[in-house]
């Protein structure tokens, strides 16, 4: 296909290169690290571009295809505080159940995504699904954590469980897929998890051939992961599975194209422009926070969950 | 050397005679029946000193994140085989110091000699304390000495390791644990 069909909305004339979003980097993934011994882990953020490069999101931890054996124990991340931003896992293959010390847990199943506000701080641990463990299977999630401005980071925490039945669904023209909005706006289609600050969250869901725009404020901090399949980017760059795409801060559209079928998470945010004071499973923005939260947490105000 | 008092020239006579090495998560420093010929400052990372009884259990006998020195000081002394074994429970970054270098230094530098006699002796009150508070102190006071002295551990360590080091069972740890939860979350019922 040609990219002729984008138009410059100023001009109405054909989009050229200088009319895109600029791309900033395509990175591969990097070496895979286990949290737990139930999540085997791509760290793109912070690792690869720091943590104020993507803000408001802080952790993009990726775990890509992984064929897990059959087992009699299940997997995870036993009992771990978290305080100051959001967890925000989105599962695209397997299952995990999750347990917090607010007396909140579930499943999040295939497709779904568990939005965890943990705020002023939550216990909690996530394991996969005890049917899942037993028969073993492909497993494939996202975790991100989403900062939270200061005037929120003590407030109370809570939980958004967004099924996939309940995304929002945007058809994309010429049967070319559907964009799947968790979070934010996708022209005109809302998603149904709410936010602190601005966020948009999409999983494109993508046809052979298939095209999709995307449009965000040039300050937006936006970045693709293309979890399955290949897309071409603003009808020149190759990206192939499990490549996580920075897009540059300048106004523009995204142009994607999916050369198979496809599905790629895009995530775009107002970035948070406070200092980040973070340490382990806390994230704030001074060390006094921080040596509060230590102390906070071996006094036992995040409360109790038993291992 | 840094609150010795040590001119810089003394230490950079005997500078040379340190070592810097990296560990990773498992590795031994030192195994139990050899001769411990360095003591370790932790520059990076999480070093376990422990001891293993007959029937083949660990009792964790000192932590020592950043900061912190590990030895065997009688091994290390009097040249006598380690009961102490040491490992590497994080990726660390580790200084080894020798006995030549104290020695280099002790010979050069009274300062030095007054510096190595207070660390001895905050050594021997650390090891009062600790002596002290396993034969006589509940398991909550046990806890909470812990958490002020190494505050971030909880987040770094095995509830068991830290069990182990309290000298208590995990069960008592986490009875300790939900104790203080049900007086101080303030948030909603602490739940089992």
């Amino acid at each position: 296909m040609t990219t002729d069909t984008l138009k410059n909305t100023a001009t109405n004339e054909p989009m050229t290169a200088t009319d895109y979003r600029p791309i900033e980097r395509v990175i591969a993934p990097p070496r895979a690290h286990m949290v737990g011994d139930g999540f085997r882990v791509h760290g793109f953020l912070p690792a690869t571009v720091g943590m104020q490069r993507m803000s408001p999101f802080l952790v993009m931890d990726y775990n890509s295809k992984w064929d897990v054996p059959a087992g009699t124990t299940p997997r995870g991340v036993g009992v771990h505080p978290h305080r100051g931003f959001e967890t925000v896992t989105i599962a695209y293959k397997g299952r995990v159940a999750h347990h917090d010390s607010s007396g909140g847990g579930g499943v999040i199943g295939e497709g779904d995504v568990q939005w965890m506000t943990a705020a002023s701080g939550v216990l909690h641990k996530e394991y996969h699904e005890e049917e899942f463990s037993k028969s073993g299977g492909i497993f494939q999630m996202v975790q991100l954590w989403v900062n939270l401005p200061a005037k929120d980071k003590m407030s109370t925490p809570k939980y958004q469980a967004i099924t996939h039945a309940r995304m929002a669904q945007h058809a994309l023209p010429d049967n070319g897929g559907s964009m799947e909005v968790i979070a934010g706006n996708y022209q005109g289609t809302q998603g149904p998890a709410t936010t602190f600050t601005p966020v948009h969250l999409y999983n494109a869901r993508l046809n052979k051939g298939g095209k999709a725009e995307l449009e965000f404020p040039a300050h937006y901090n936006t970045a693709l992961l293309v979890i399955e399949g290949s897309i071409r980017v603003n009808g020149t760059e190759q990206v192939p599975t499990d490549h996580f795409v920075l897009m540059g801060n300048a106004p523009g559209k995204i142009l994607l194209e999916a050369t198979e079928q496809a599905v790629v998470l895009v995530l775009s945010g107002e970035p948070i422009n406070e200092p980040i004071a973070a340490y382990g499973p806390f994230v704030m923005n001074t060390e006094a926070d921080i040596r509060q939260a230590i102390e906070d947490f071996n006094q036992g105000k995040f409360g109790y969950l038993e291992d | 050397m840094q609150g010795s008092g040590i001119h810089g020239d003394e230490f950079d006579r005997a500078a040379h005679l340190l070592r810097t090495a990296q560990f990773n998560k498992g590795d031994v420093l030192l195994e139990t029946g050899s001769v411990c010929k360095d003591a370790f400052h932790v520059t990076k990372g999480l070093l376990r000193v422990a001891t293993l009884d007959s029937d083949g259990n660990e009792h964790i006998v000192q932590f020592a994140p950043e900061g912190w020195f590990a030895s065997d000081r009688g091994s290390m002394y009097f040249n006598e085989p380690s009961k102490l074994r040491i490992d590497a429970i994080e990726d660390s970054a580790v200084v080894l110091i020798g006995q030549d270098f104290f020695d280099a230094l002790s010979s050069a530098s009274e300062k030095f000699r007054s510096y190595n006699t207070t660390l001895l002796h905050n050594h021997i009150r650390h090891i009062q304390d600790r002596v002290a508070l396993l034969l006589g102190a509940r398991a909550d006071e046990r806890y909470q000495t812990f958490i002020r002295m190494y505050p971030d551990l909880l987040l770094r360590v095995p509830q068991k390791m830290i069990a182990s080091y309290l000298g208590i069972t995990p069960e008592s740890l986490s009875r300790v644990r939900r104790e203080l939860a049900e007086r101080n979350f303030k948030g909603r019922a602490a739940k089992k």
